[in-house]
């Protein structure tokens, strides 16, 4: 047995209940908000900002995903939770920057503390990890690299050399250098990029491709490439899933989930040479 | 630590995420974030760890299944159990609990 270091999971949710987020709006919406409607991995979310500042520096950061959907997923920005005496399905506090946030499976969430672009982008991404499991999917530190229509996924802790071998690719595009959705949709593991990337910049490649394999970085003088048996896929995944619930039913979720891409993807131990080289050696 | 005694019973941590893949136990624990992975044998021994099986009986069916001596599956039982436990993957089957996954 060894254990492995993996971050946290999240629940299962559904998102019925307009009725409620009617409610929400009366009880909740501001006249001053401003609203900006986003999709990152088709998951659809709707800010509600009412700090000037805060809203404008949002739309500039996430233009390239912003996107009207059918009913998104309120997420207000406020200075207090107003729960009504409701318990959230899923919270989560980092009290070093006193943000926090709840979530209800109603449709909506509240954001504590995120009056700088850094915490209401942890803060989204913390959101996302727990609404993308009834999604069948999950956020991993790992770059995209998009060829020939299919996705490949480099994957490692930090300074793994995941933006290093995204700006190697040789050709196609960088969905995301840092952290890649993943979801199952229709039988098809499929990428998508994200505005999350190293270095705290903000990427715009909102779209998606097949998953051709996952790959588990290690920084080698030879280039070698090594096929992973799905225990082992699934113990590199694990260990770099984001994920923050402390539920066990969202833990066994996000277990469900990611074993399941170990056994129906391809997974693969990658060393690689700092040059363009290990390209070569990924699999068509 | 020894934290099995002769005929201590124990049963899952009902906090713990695990399932089965390829043949081997893999368990999740959502308090500290990690990754437990049991052989084949210690998948076999996770598998009938119900809270009322004491250890002599899984030992039992491990030497049955595996050609090991009865003794060394029941010494073997014990270690995995020790250390199940001081990882708190299993606990005390009469541990009060208020809620579970299994």
């Amino acid at each position: 047995m060894e254990p492995r270091v993996t971050p946290a999971y999240s629940r299962n949710h559904s998102h019925r209940v307009k009725a409620f987020l009617n409610t929400s709006h009366a009880t909740l919406g501001q006249s001053s908000d401003q609203q900006l409607e986003l999709s990152i991995g088709r998951v659809s979310l709707r800010l509600h900002v009412s700090d000037a500042k805060t809203f404008s520096e949002a739309r500039a950061r996430y233009h390239g995903f912003a996107a009207s959907q059918k009913e998104p997923f309120a997420v207000y920005l406020r200075n207090a939770f107003s729960t009504n005496g409701r318990t959230p399905e899923f919270a989560y506090e980092f009290e070093a920057q006193k943000a926090a946030l709840q979530a209800f499976s109603s449709g909506e969430s509240q954001f504590v503390g995120a009056n700088n672009p850094y915490t209401l982008d942890c803060l989204l991404r913390i959101l996302l990890t727990w609404m993308l499991l009834p999604r069948a999917g999950f956020l991993l530190h790992a770059a995209t690299v998009v060829r020939d229509g299919r996705a490949y996924l480099l994957t490692g802790k930090s300074g793994a050399g995941k933006s290093t071998v995204a700006s190697l690719a040789p050709e196609g595009s960088v969905l995301t250098d840092e952290l890649s959705l993943v979801r199952r949709e229709d039988g098809v593991w499929r990428a998508y990029g994200t505005p999350f990337w190293g270095e705290f910049r903000a990427g715009d490649s909102n779209t998606s491709a097949p998953i051709a394999g996952i790959f588990r970085l290690v920084q080698a003088e030879e280039n070698k490439i090594a096929p992973l048996r799905p225990v082992e896929f699934l113990r590199a995944m694990i260990g770099n899933v984001l994920f923050f619930s402390q539920q066990s039913a969202d833990s066994q979720r996000l277990l469900e989930i990611v074993s399941q891409a170990a056994q129906e993807l391809r997974g693969y131990s990658l060393e690689f040479r700092k040059d363009r080289s290990f390209w070569e050696v990924l699999p068509a | 630590m020894s934290t099995t005694t002769n005929g201590a019973l124990w049963r899952k941590n009902p906090i713990l995420a695990w399932r089965e893949i390829d043949a081997e136990i893999v368990i999740v624990s959502p308090n500290d974030s990690v990754l437990h992975e049991l052989n084949e044998t210690g998948s076999f021994v996770w598998k009938r760890l119900d809270g009322r099986r004491p250890a002599a009986e899984i030992a039992s069916s491990l030497a049955a299944e595996y050609d090991v001596r009865e003794e060394d599956a029941l010494r073997d039982t014990e270690t995995l159990l020790d250390e199940l436990a001081s990882r708190r993957l299993v606990i005390p089957a009469d541990t009060g609990t208020t809620r579970g996954i299994e």
